[in-house]
């Protein structure tokens, strides 16, 4: 705890000493009579003073809270010796707003007294923080000393980011071994009808096809797709990002991933994720409730690094891309360093589909004429490399914040109704 | 008179000028330019003991702790029970104020000068400053 005098009880006192002095120089004693409250206000003030003795605590409502959600923060303060002017400030990092409740707050705390300070938080922003470090400034009656501390009582408060509209999931085009929600290629158990076979021993009656067996004369027996589940990877480009206002591209990238990995992990997929950029970060594919949670917490320490080192996908540890997976990638299509990875990967058969996250309502509009120029050749650009990816059999779906993740999706899932895609 | 004049404007302008820049020291030359005023008003108007002078000691008192409490960030965030008694704490200091002085005046009116008298005044002023500067300092 630091004491400070304040500048007021230096105005005070030399305002008391000239009003004496010049009382006492002008044989005015008037003067004495302005002067001597300026004194005497001071010397009271500083003997009532005690150093205040105030116990502080933090509560947050809940842990965890959804992007845009409210919670309370409870400041319990307990004084054993109390200050008659008590300023508490909480440290909001940035992406917690207060809503409801003044920060700081200025109170009147007595001896043996309890209070509670309640403010209404909102999580505008989703990330990692932690919440609870206190600032205090006590002041004696007139404010002629303060005593400053501050008390660390923080606790973990995860924002996640909220979930996205989705319809219908991209469908993968390979599926894996354990049973799931895909009508895979191969036959075995399930609900979708495949072909006829003849009967061999060992098949259930159940499966006998009596329309088919009467009109042939032999058994037959129907055929069914299995229902297999699907490894899905989602890849976050983490080079660079398009902001502006408080909102960035990486914030789109993150809530279509939160929304997707839930949805996949609902169909029982095994669902990982690869942060790809300045700095790496991967979550191997698992299934389950606790990889959601997995997931989820380590999407939300997702950060742009800045980084010119040239990084190609050999740097991803081999068990992160699984044979067979379905990659999505959430990208600006800012960097050449992701792009580039990103063909690598089509080019080694994985099943890639690019959701571009586009980087457009966050550009000022191009003033001037070499302005207006530029901005059409970088679109040039980008649409050329959009080009790249359709002939490379990769489907393309543009979003942005003024539309559906479902509608991106769509338009992927169109493409490969439409488009011929080749698995080398 | 218009030197009263000027020097009160004067005072009460960079009193005006410290609340806008926010700097507590400018404040209190302003105060002390206003003390001034009342000073040079009293040595060019001569005579008796001015019976006004505590309400200017009530008044300017009112007038410091107004302008510092604005200075340090005013009430806002307070809730309210700091206002009351923030209020009622310059009300008391105020009406203390007052009384103080009407209480100086009528001691200063009913003595009679003298060097002893003086000199008790200056250790008096000396006293009182060391007062508040011990107090400030323990």
């Amino acid at each position: 705890m630091t004491r400070t005098l304040s500048p007021k009880l230096v105005a005070y006192v030399g305002l008391a000493a000239v009003g004496l002095v010049a009382a006492l120089a002008l044989r005015l004693q008037e003067l004495v009579v302005v002067a001597a409250p300026f004194a005497l206000l001071p010397a009271v003030s500083l003997l009532l003073a005690r150093s205040p003795r105030i116990e502080t605590d933090v509560e947050l409502e809940r842990e965890r809270a959804l992007e845009g959600e409210e919670l309370e923060a409870r400041v319990a303060l307990t004084a054993e010796t109390g200050a008659a002017r008590l300023e508490v400030l909480l440290e909001l990092p940035r992406g917690i707003g207060v809503t409801d409740g003044h920060d700081p707050a200025s109170i009147s705390i007595g001896h043996d007294d309890r209070r509670d300070l309640r403010l209404r938080l909102c999580c505008e922003r989703w990330g990692g923080y932690r919440v609870g470090r206190v600032f205090l400034r006590a002041h004696d009656r007139f404010g002629f000393v303060a005593w400053e501390w501050e008390v660390d009582r923080r606790s973990p408060l995860k924002v996640y980011p909220r979930e996205e509209f989705i319809r219908d999931l991209l469908r993968p085009l390979e599926t894996q071994v354990f049973s799931g929600h895909h009508v895979s290629r191969q036959r075995g158990e399930g609900i979708e009808f495949a072909d006829l076979r003849l009967f061999v021993p060992g098949d259930h009656v159940r499966h006998v096809n009596w329309r088919a067996t009467a009109r042939r004369g032999d058994l037959w027996v129907n055929e069914q797709h299995a229902e297999r589940n699907a490894d899905v990877l989602l890849f976050m480009d983490t080079f660079s990002e398009a902001s502006r206002e408080g909102r960035s591209t990486l914030d789109l990238a993150l809530r279509a991933a939160a929304s997707l990995i839930g949805r996949y992990l609902q169909q029982k997929d095994r669902v990982g994720f690869v942060t790809f950029g300045g700095m790496l970060n991967w979550m191997l594919p698992a299934t389950g409730t606790i990889q959601l949670y997995r997931l989820v917490d380590s999407l939300i320490d997702t950060q742009i690094v800045l980084n010119y080192a040239w990084r190609d996908i050999d740097v991803l540890p081999r068990r992160t891309l699984p044979p067979k997976a379905m990659v999505i990638a959430l990208t600006p299509l800012l960097d050449d360093r992701a792009a580039g990875a990103l063909l690598d990967l089509r080019a080694r058969g994985f099943d890639l589909v690019v959701v571009e996250i586009s980087p457009q309502p966050f550009m000022p509009a191009p003033s001037g004429e070499v302005s207006s120029v530029a901005r059409r050749v970088w679109d040039l650009r980008r649409e050329a490399l959009r080009v790249r990816f359709q002939e490379a059999g990769v489907p393309i779906a543009v979003w942005n914040d003024e539309r559906a993740l479902a509608e991106g999706l769509e338009e992927v899932t169109t493409f490969r109704r439409r488009g011929r895609v080749v698995v080398a | 008179m218009l030197f009263v004049a000027l020097v009160g404007i004067a005072g009460w302008l960079l009193a005006g000028l410290a609340l806008l820049i926010r700097r507590p020291l400018l404040l209190a030359w302003g105060l002390a330019g206003v003390g001034a005023e009342y000073a040079t008003f009293l040595r060019l108007r001569g005579g008796s003991v001015d019976s006004r002078a505590a309400l200017v000691a009530a008044v300017l008192l009112l007038a410091a702790e107004l302008a510092f409490l604005s200075l340090a960030g005013g009430l806002a965030g307070a809730d309210k029970g700091l206002i009351v008694r923030t209020a009622g704490g310059i009300a008391a200091a105020v009406a203390s104020a007052a009384l103080l002085a009407d209480l100086l005046l009528v001691v200063s009116g009913s003595a009679s000068a003298g060097l002893a008298l003086e000199a008790i005044g200056v250790g008096a002023a000396v006293c009182a400053v060391a007062i508040v500067v011990r107090l400030a300092a323990r």
